[in-house]
């Protein structure tokens, strides 16, 4: 049953910008739809639009119906409960101070009784699991936490539709694939239509039914997952969106089309080897009510092909594909291709190509570790204890670590590791009750006053808002720029203090793929030029893209530390999907 | 959670209310050392932490008042010296004490009162009443950490971007100002997005909202509000007819011991200890809950004896420290 439609929705901007052109798509009753496309692609104006009470300003035509009504018939109570939403930072969205509150603040609007209340917001909290943190103010939770409360706090109204805009770019990557298997739960068990646009499709895409791309407000792709990353996967543009098993597999097909024929798996190299504009055109604008007819008609490029497209989405189809690929290799005695590394330098791009080539060169790695030793140590960590509470539990516990000059050295680690508090402590700005911190060989407490922050060391805070002070950056009001945006624009800033030791926490939150990678580019430039930069992240394909060492923090002290090819191909969860499809 | 936590904040509201205001209208010495007793109990248990250092404040505002009002007031017959052709009496002096005590035992109960009323416990109250006034407390509630902890943040992050250069009190002072304009941008800013997420979730689709809260209205709150009532009613029925009604002016006269005034004596000290009364019940109720885990399973395995053994050893520290 059809839930939400939108024909032919355009939306101009009272600027005059066209931010949507001729929109139309369909979602059905527990259908689950990924919604991608690079940063200001009208993404979030389309979801808004959505939802009546956060319409954006401006002019729109066409028309969206929910339940089969039109928007703007829906009475304020409907529009209301029918809809809901949650937003990106999952700190500004909680209105009240307990848990609990939050949670009734809704039906507390629709001014329903205290019984009912209690009924719902008790069984709510008992579906999430949120018992532990009933009672707990919503200042103490953490960030994965505070979004599952969001989600909550929506779902206690009873909504049938869901919209979510880029709810987990703010989580770390164990909180947010969390949070996506918990909406994937919520669409099957109980029939709940989800929208979710994402930057990251890693995870969301192998549990959404359907995907919309859209580029310049207009829609490049819709229709089923599968089938829409298979013609994605081969676009310029959304090609880097894709899941890593989606994208391997395209690679894999453009190196050897017979093979994956042969072995069934379609005909991906047909669709890679169609011209963009082809793609987008065969990205069909759907009619309402003929989706049905959609995937016989859509798919001129299938040939005999009567079955669905066969791309892998998740990092387990993907392992699958690939041992029976290897099955028919052998059998065709292609892996001759294999032994020359022919296609395994090919199929991975230059951010994942470091993960694989581990493998064959682990030797490379002890050179560069000689070579280390004889350089300089920009920051050293020695026997570091640290704890914010006098009675408190140690957050960093005997850290040592050394990082050399003009090195890229990176920290990964779980939730509460003591990432954030290394590289503070590393600032400046917490002090260790035991041990010591060397900058440049020198103590941290011998750098008197601003000395340590004058032309030495600059931190970029995980919270990047805090590092605009003034309402300006090229004319631009710092809070009206998107999320990656405004990180790139505090990274110039702290920069401007020109640091020779510079220190990033999660510095990829909220960047969109493109964005990360032009912002791995600046910083392999500034370590060319010799900067010192230490990063800390959740983020392991950037790590792993960027990184010369890596370090595993684990309760407050490193574990291990190692050239990050080695480091990466040999850890099972810290690692990059590749690496996993790969293993 | 502490033994009076499970009583509606409505009734442990209008509890304290009646509690505090006999102690300040009876102006009597029986009840107001009943009242010093029952409260130091009641702190030293709900509240121990920073006790001491209250009470230091507290003692220095009862030796104020009780210095005050011989200084002041000069009535009484029994002169003890004479400062400056101004006599000071006993009567004063045995006034100025007991309006002093009862000072101290009402800051006391407050104190008791405002670890037991937590933020959430007195929206319940004022929700109830006005609606729209409980919502923006709740809100201001969660805003003023949210605001601080930022506050520290940006300090934190400008600090290492070279805000404050010079170590000298205008540059701190400009340095200040920049980041409480920061502050102002980030809460409008990040203001917008709560409005957002209030109206999504339908705020203001009603005139009238419900003002929920977790605390039910059960039969033990309404019995303890029925025997506070009727204690309380039979207090001021003594009260207002004088018959507990302490003279000092010109010479101290107690109230006479009559059955009606024992009476009311005793009420009033079963009400003032309630408090101390339900942690004592309380901590009775763990040893019980101790002793089973100690003695209850005799077959179980040596590590596990140790470790009950250990839990208990830190329990009963903890409930030693609190007495």
């Amino acid at each position: 049953m059809e839930v939400l439609r939108a024909e032919n929705l355009n939306f101009v901007y009272p600027d005059g910008k066209q931010a949507l052109t001729d929109i139309s798509i369909s979602l059905g009753e527990g259908e689950m739809m990924c919604v991608c496309g690079p940063t200001g692609s009208g993404k979030s104006t389309l979801l808004r639009l959505l939802k009546r009470e956060l319409s954006p300003r401006g002019e729109r035509s066409g028309s969206i119906y929910i339940s089969g009504r039109r928007q703007e018939e829906l009475g304020d109570r409907e529009a209301a409960t029918q809809v809901g939403f949650v937003m990106q930072r999952p700190d500004m969205q909680i209105v009240t101070d307990k848990v609990w509150h939050e949670l009734a603040f809704g039906l507390e609007n629709l001014g329903v009784g205290q019984g009912e209340i209690r009924r719902r917001v008790c069984e709510i909290a008992g579906y999430f699991g949120m018992e532990e943190w009933f009672d707990k103010s919503t200042d103490s939770l953490s960030g994965g936490q505070k979004q599952l409360l969001n989600l909550a706090s929506v779902m206690v109204m009873q909504p049938r539709i869901l919209i979510l805009d880029e709810p987990v770019s703010q989580l770390d990557p164990i909180a947010a694939s969390d949070f996506i298997a918990t909406l994937g739960k919520l669409a099957r068990e109980f029939g709940i239509s989800i929208i979710a646009a994402e930057q990251r499709l890693e995870e969301l895409v192998p549990v959404s039914d359907k995907l919309l791309a859209i580029k310049d407000g207009r829609i490049a792709a819709f229709g089923d997952t599968r089938e829409c990353v298979e013609r994605l996967v081969s676009d310029e543009t959304f090609a880097p969106y894709m899941p890593a098993a989606a994208r391997l597999f395209a690679k894999l097909a453009d190196i050897s089309k017979e093979f994956c024929d042969a072995c069934g798996y379609g005909a991906a190299g047909k669709n890679a080897s169609m011209p963009d504009s082809e793609i987008t055109e065969t990205g069909v604008h759907i009619k309402p009510g003929v989706e049905e007819k959609l995937c016989e008609e859509e798919n001129p490029c299938t040939e005999g092909r009567k079955q669905k497209s066969r791309i892998p989405l998740s990092v387990g189809e993907g392992r699958r594909f690939l041992r029976d690929t290897k099955n028919i290799f052998e059998e065709e005695k292609c892996l001759t291709a294999r032994s020359e590394g022919k296609y395994d330098s090919e199929l991975c791009d230059a951010r994942t190509e470091k993960t694989e080539g581990i493998r064959k060169d682990s030797k490379v790695g002890s050179a560069k570790e000689s070579q280390n030793a004889s350089r300089e140590t920009a920051l050293e960590f020695r026997e570091v204890y640290l704890s914010y509470e006098r009675t408190g539990k140690d957050v960093l516990r005997s850290l040592s670590l050394k990082v050399m000059k003009g090195e890229i050295f990176c920290i990964v680690g779980g939730n509460g590791a003591g990432k954030s508090t290394a590289v503070c402590a590393a600032a400046g700005l917490v002090r260790p009750y035991s041990g010591k911190i060397k900058v440049f060989g020198k103590n941290i407490r011998d750098y008197k006053g601003q000395e340590l922050y004058r032309e030495c060391v600059a931190l970029l805070p995980q919270d990047v808002q805090t590092v605009f002070l003034t309402d300006d950056i090229n004319g631009r009001h710092p809070y009206d720029l998107s999320g990656g945006e405004q990180q790139l624009a505090a990274l110039d800033i702290v920069l401007a203090t020109k640091p020779k030791l510079l220190l990033l926490d999660e510095p990829t939150k909220g960047l969109d793929v493109s964005l990360a990678e032009s912002l791995c580019k600046k910083l392999k430039g500034l370590a060319a030029a010799g900067t010192t930069i230490v990063v800390v992240s959740h983020d392991v394909e950037f790590a792993s893209a960027i990184a010369d060492r890596c370090a595993l923090l684990f309760n407050g002290e490193i574990v291990s530390v190692c050239e990050s090819r080695a480091f990466f191909a040999g850890n099972y969860f810290y690692t990059t999907a590749l690496n996993r499809l790969l293993r | 959670m502490k033994p009076l936590e499970k009583y509606n904040p409505g009734v442990l509201f209008f509890y304290f209310l009646l509690l505090a205001s006999i102690a300040m209208f009876a102006a009597n010495p029986v009840m107001i050392a009943t009242a010093l007793m029952a409260m130091i109990a009641a702190a030293s248990s709900y509240t121990r932490d920073g006790l001491g250092r209250a009470c230091v404040f507290f003692f220095i505002i009862f030796v104020l008042t009780s210095l005050a009002n011989p200084i002041f007031s000069h009535n009484g017959v029994t002169v003890l010296l004479v400062v400056n052709d101004n006599p000071i009496t006993l009567e004063a002096v045995l006034y100025g004490v007991m309006t002093g005590v009862m000072i101290f035992s009402v800051l006391l109960l407050f104190r008791v009162f405002s670890a037991l009323m937590t933020s959430d416990r007195l929206l319940c109250i004022f929700g109830r009443a006005f609606p729209k006034l409980g919502l923006l407390l709740a809100m201001t509630i969660r805003f003023v950490p949210l605001f601080g902890r930022q506050r520290r943040k940006i300090e934190n992050t400008q600090k290492t971007l070279g805000l404050y250069k010079n170590e000298n009190a205008i540059d701190t002072i400009k340095g200040k100002l920049a980041v409480m304009s920061a502050m102002t941008t980030w809460g409008l800013e990040n203001g917008i997005v709560t409005a957002d997420s209030m109206s999504a979730r339908g705020y203001g689709v009603r005139r009238s909202r419900t003002s929920f809260s977790m605390y039910r209205f059960e039969r033990s709150d309404a019995v303890l509000l029925v025997l506070v009532i009727l204690s309380c009613t039979f207090i001021f029925f003594g009260i207002a007819t004088d018959m507990l009604k302490t003279d000092f002016y010109p010479r101290m006269k107690l109230p006479p011991f009559t059955v009606y005034s024992v009476i009311c004596y005793v009420l009033y000290a079963g009400l003032a200890f309630f408090p101390f009364a339900a942690k004592l019940r309380d901590r009775a109720h763990r040893a019980a809950l101790d002793r089973v885990k100690m003695h209850g399973g005799s077959e179980s395995s040596f590590g596990e004896k140790i470790r009950s053994m250990y839990q208990n050893e830190t329990e009963e520290r903890s409930t030693f420290g609190e007495q």
